[in-house]
């Protein structure tokens, strides 16, 4: 069986809440995408309506730091 | 908010707007690597600087190894070598040069020997065969020991001290020794008491594959030959060989020789691939203004102690060209000359696939053209930076991130933000004045000002443009974006009547030089003609002008300024690099955008020009400059008796141009403006304001956001920090707020962030 990759996993324990269906955001998979090339991860996702949350700190590192290498390529 | 277009990654080769032949034309231009004046006229190509260099911070071991690369016997050469290269020296023109030789024999002398032998090393395979003495032999062997050939020397002389000693009488014993010392240290096989004759010679062919002569040697054996000086061979005899006497001619004859031999040995034609042989002239530029003189050291016969080389040593200027280094923050900062990074540079706009490590250092040049005019040879690096933007963007291979808020902030100056009018009460006119769109972002109660006294002292009308010139677009190399910009200005231009331009900026004025149908002036001008009017204010301390990098060659502007300035009761202090040389401030050619450090390294060299307050005439230096700090003010803040005060941040800077409108379309033209009113209320903390501002997140970026959480009910609760976050995708970003809700209609933002990848939920 293939194993699926995922490039990145943030589990929100329970501490975070959609707003809009009042449920908690679980693990969920969700995909970046930037200039044609996608990435697979898991990230806070509201099962009910499929709100993705990218918290601050993914945003301004991984993300960031992977968006300059793209614009590069 | 119009959008701009991402790029995608796979690219489809377009239009190539740059080509080799230009760059190598400019590269031509810099002279960082021409060598020095004393290394230029050695014909060993000795790397006199280096040598001088070591030895002037008393390292005379690492002078000697530089010394040995030229000169395999340091002692025999520094005695009877001819030094053309003190006549070189740049000294010379302004006092004494340095005494080279004198420093080479201490080097030679006191410089301790590192390797004594090569007995280790791998030796090549093809075998040397030297007939006869003298200093040629002398010299091809220790170069030929360099290159690590085998090599056998077949002598009459029966020693190798007899060996050493015909041709070298005029070293004393001290040098002898060591110079026999330094030759047992090579790895030269010797066959002392020949007789060397045609015979023995031709014998010894099958056993070698290169054979060298001494120069008597050839004359006696073969007195008809012909031979080939550049090549130092006898292809008749295939005799590796020479005919010049005298230390510096067999030096030089043997490092030729040496080479010949390389190619022999390899079966290649020695004609071939020689590179630069001999002295050469030097193009390389030496500031000698800056040049501390001091005395020759004096040299007692005796030669100079270690001591004495030190200090003579130590009087080399080290001639570089560093004009440009120590001008530009932004070349400094990259540690590469112009002629290295533009050679990279064009590589970087010709790779197809991989990584474009260039993108960086091409978007964080100011393109203010400073260089060109440091330059002695007018290296335009700002040309070369320019035309590789553009070819990024024609290859569709530049990043959209580095200049999109920028390009953003265009789209709003002529968009939202555009006002274009007659004065009221004339249809067409003879005048517009055109602020720019920073003085308008930055000033505005200034720009109002300028505007309502040209209009009452200007006759035939003055319409009003408040937008971009262009030169936004221009910078980040966006050239199609550009020519859009052109024609919409002349649209406007054209219903206006086509009138004069009056300039409130530097760069507008030169960028709208560039239209055919648009003749500029600068307000400064039109100002000195009309005469200041009253309400004005000089400073009561002396102020450093700092010059626009788009008056850059523009003696009147730069003129003018200073007597406006005067006539203010100002006292001008004239800084280092001021007028055509003057620096960037940093935000020119988009590089606060594309580059924050280099930006603020820029910032920071104009403001250590001068402790004293700065006076500009382009709003984008005046607000840099504040920024730092610095008091700071542009001319037409002291004309009109204003104060911006401090500087806005870039939420602000957009809000002050939709003001200005507003307010003049509703004071002068008597419109009421299409205002947009939020029907709730937005509050920020004073940390969420600092975010925005380095993170360039716009107030109206919150707002779209708020309004689609409004809209929606999207959003998270974290229950750890108690604050809501809603977000929203807006062009090519996606913005997250952190705030909290007060009330149905109120909102406090504690955070904002943003990303350009787009998030999706996946399935499966």
């Amino acid at each position: 069986m293939a194993i699926e990759k995922n490039y990145y996993t943030i589990d929100p324990e329970g501490k975070l809440q959609c707003m809009k269906c009042g449920v908690l955001l679980e693990k969920g998979k969700a995909k970046f995408m930037y200039l044609d090339n996608g990435f697979p991860v898991e990230l806070p996702v509201c099962p009910v309506c499929g709100f993705v949350y990218v918290p601050e700190e993914l945003a301004l590192g991984k993300v960031a730091s992977v968006e300059r290498a793209l614009e590069d390529k | 908010m119009s959008q701009i277009e991402e790029r995608g990654s796979t690219h489809v080769y377009k239009v190539n707007r740059i080509s080799k032949e230009e760059i190598d034309s400019m590269v031509e231009r810099c002279v960082y690597e021409e060598p020095p004046f004393c290394n230029a006229a050695c014909p060993l190509k000795l790397d006199t600087r280096a040598m001088l260099k070591a030895a002037g911070s008393g390292d005379l071991k690492k002078a000697l190894q530089v010394y040995e690369k030229a000169a395999p016997f340091p002692l025999i050469l520094s005695t009877g070598c001819e030094a053309p290269c003190e006549a070189k020296c740049r000294l010379c023109e302004v006092g004494d040069g340095i005494d080279i030789r004198n420093i080479e024999k201490a080097i030679a002398r006191y410089g301790q020997q590192t390797r004594l032998g090569s007995i280790f090393r791998t030796k090549k395979k093809k075998t040397v065969a030297i007939f006869g003495s003298g200093l040629f032999p002398l010299f091809l062997a220790g170069e030929l020991e360099k290159k690590a050939y085998p090599i056998t020397v077949f002598c009459e002389q029966e020693t190798l001290e007899a060996f050493l000693h015909c041709e070298t009488p005029f070293l004393d014993t001290d040098a002898f020794s060591l110079e026999l010392k330094r030759l047992k240290g090579k790895d030269i096989q010797f066959v002392f008491g020949c007789t060397i004759t045609s015979s023995f010679l031709e014998e010894k062919r099958t056993a070698f594959d290169v054979l060298c002569a001494s120069g008597s040697v050839f004359q006696q054996l073969y007195p008809e030959a012909a031979f080939l000086p550049e090549l130092m061979i006898c292809e008749a005899a295939q005799l590796v060989t020479c005919r010049e006497e005298g230390v510096m001619a067999a030096a030089f004859g043997a490092k030729k020789a040496a080479l010949t031999v390389d190619r022999l040995a390899q079966n290649l034609d020695p004609r071939n691939m020689r590179g630069s042989e001999g002295a050469c002239e030097s193009r390389l530029y030496t500031d000698l203004s800056e040049a501390i003189l001091l005395k020759r050291i004096p040299e007692n016969g005796q030669g100079y102690s270690a001591e004495e080389a030190v200090a003579e040593a130590k009087r080399c200027i080290q001639c570089h060209c560093e004009e440009c280094m120590k001008s530009c923050a932004y070349l400094r900062h990259y540690k590469k000359y112009p002629g290295l990074l533009s050679k990279e540079i064009y590589n970087n706009t010709q790779i197809i696939m991989g990584d474009h490590q260039l993108n960086k250092p091409m978007n964080a040049c100011s393109l203010c053209g400073q260089c060109t005019v440091v330059c002695p040879n007018g290296f335009d690096m700002a040309h070369v930076c320019h035309i590789a933007r553009q070819n990024m963007v024609s290859t569709d291979k530049m990043p959209l991130a580095p200049h999109e808020f920028a390009l953003l902030d265009l789209y709003f100056s002529n968009g939202d933000a555009f006002l274009a009018r007659p004065q009221p009460g004339f249809d067409t006119c003879r005048y517009v004045f055109f602020p720019g769109c920073q003085a308008s972002a930055i000033a505005p109660e200034t720009v109002k000002a300028a505007y309502l006294d040209l209009c009452s002292r200007l006759e035939g009308g003055v319409a009003l443009m408040l937008g971009c010139c262009g030169a936004i677009c221009d910078w980040a190399g966006r050239y199609e974006m550009t020519g859009r910009t052109e024609e919409f200005i002349d649209r406007e231009m054209s219903k206006l009547g086509n009138p004069i331009v009056i300039a409130g900026c530097p760069t507008c004025a030169k960028e709208l030089k560039s239209h055919e149908e648009i003749s500029v002036r600068g307000i400064w001008d039109v100002l000195l003609e009309l005469g200041l009017p009253e309400g004005g204010y000089g400073l009561d301390r002396p102020v450093a002008v700092h010059d626009s990098c788009g008056a850059r060659g523009d003696a009147e502007t730069q003129k003018a300024i200073r007597t406006i300035a005067e006539e203010l009761g100002c006292t001008v202090i004239e800084t280092p690099y001021s007028g055509d040389r003057s620096p960037c401030c940093g935000y020119g050619g988009l590089t606060a955008y594309a580059n924050r450090e280099v930006a603020a390294e820029m910032t920071e060299q104009c403001l250590k020009r001068s402790e004293a307050p700065y006076l500009s005439y382009c709003m984008a230096c005046r607000d840099r400059f504040a920024r730092q700090g610095r008091e700071s003010r542009h001319i037409l803040e002291l004309v009109y008796g204003t104060d911006a005060g401090s500087p806005p941040d870039i939420s602000e800077k957009r809000r002050n141009r939709l003001t200005l409108k507003n307010d003049l379309l509703r004071e002068l033209w008597l419109e009421e403006p299409m205002e947009m009113k939020l029907d709730y209320q937005l509050n920020y903390t004073e940390e969420a304001r600092r975010l925005m501002d380095e993170r360039m997140i716009l107030t109206d970026d919150v707002i779209d956001v708020m309004n689609f959480y409004r809209e929606t009910g999207e959003a998270v609760y974290d229950s750890e920090s108690g604050l809501l976050i809603a977000r929203n995708r807006v062009g090519n970003a996606t913005f997250w707020i952190k705030f909290i809700r007060e009330s149905e209609n109120s909102y406090t933002v504690h955070g904002a962030y943003s990303h350009r990848m787009n998030v999706v939920k996946r399935q499966g």
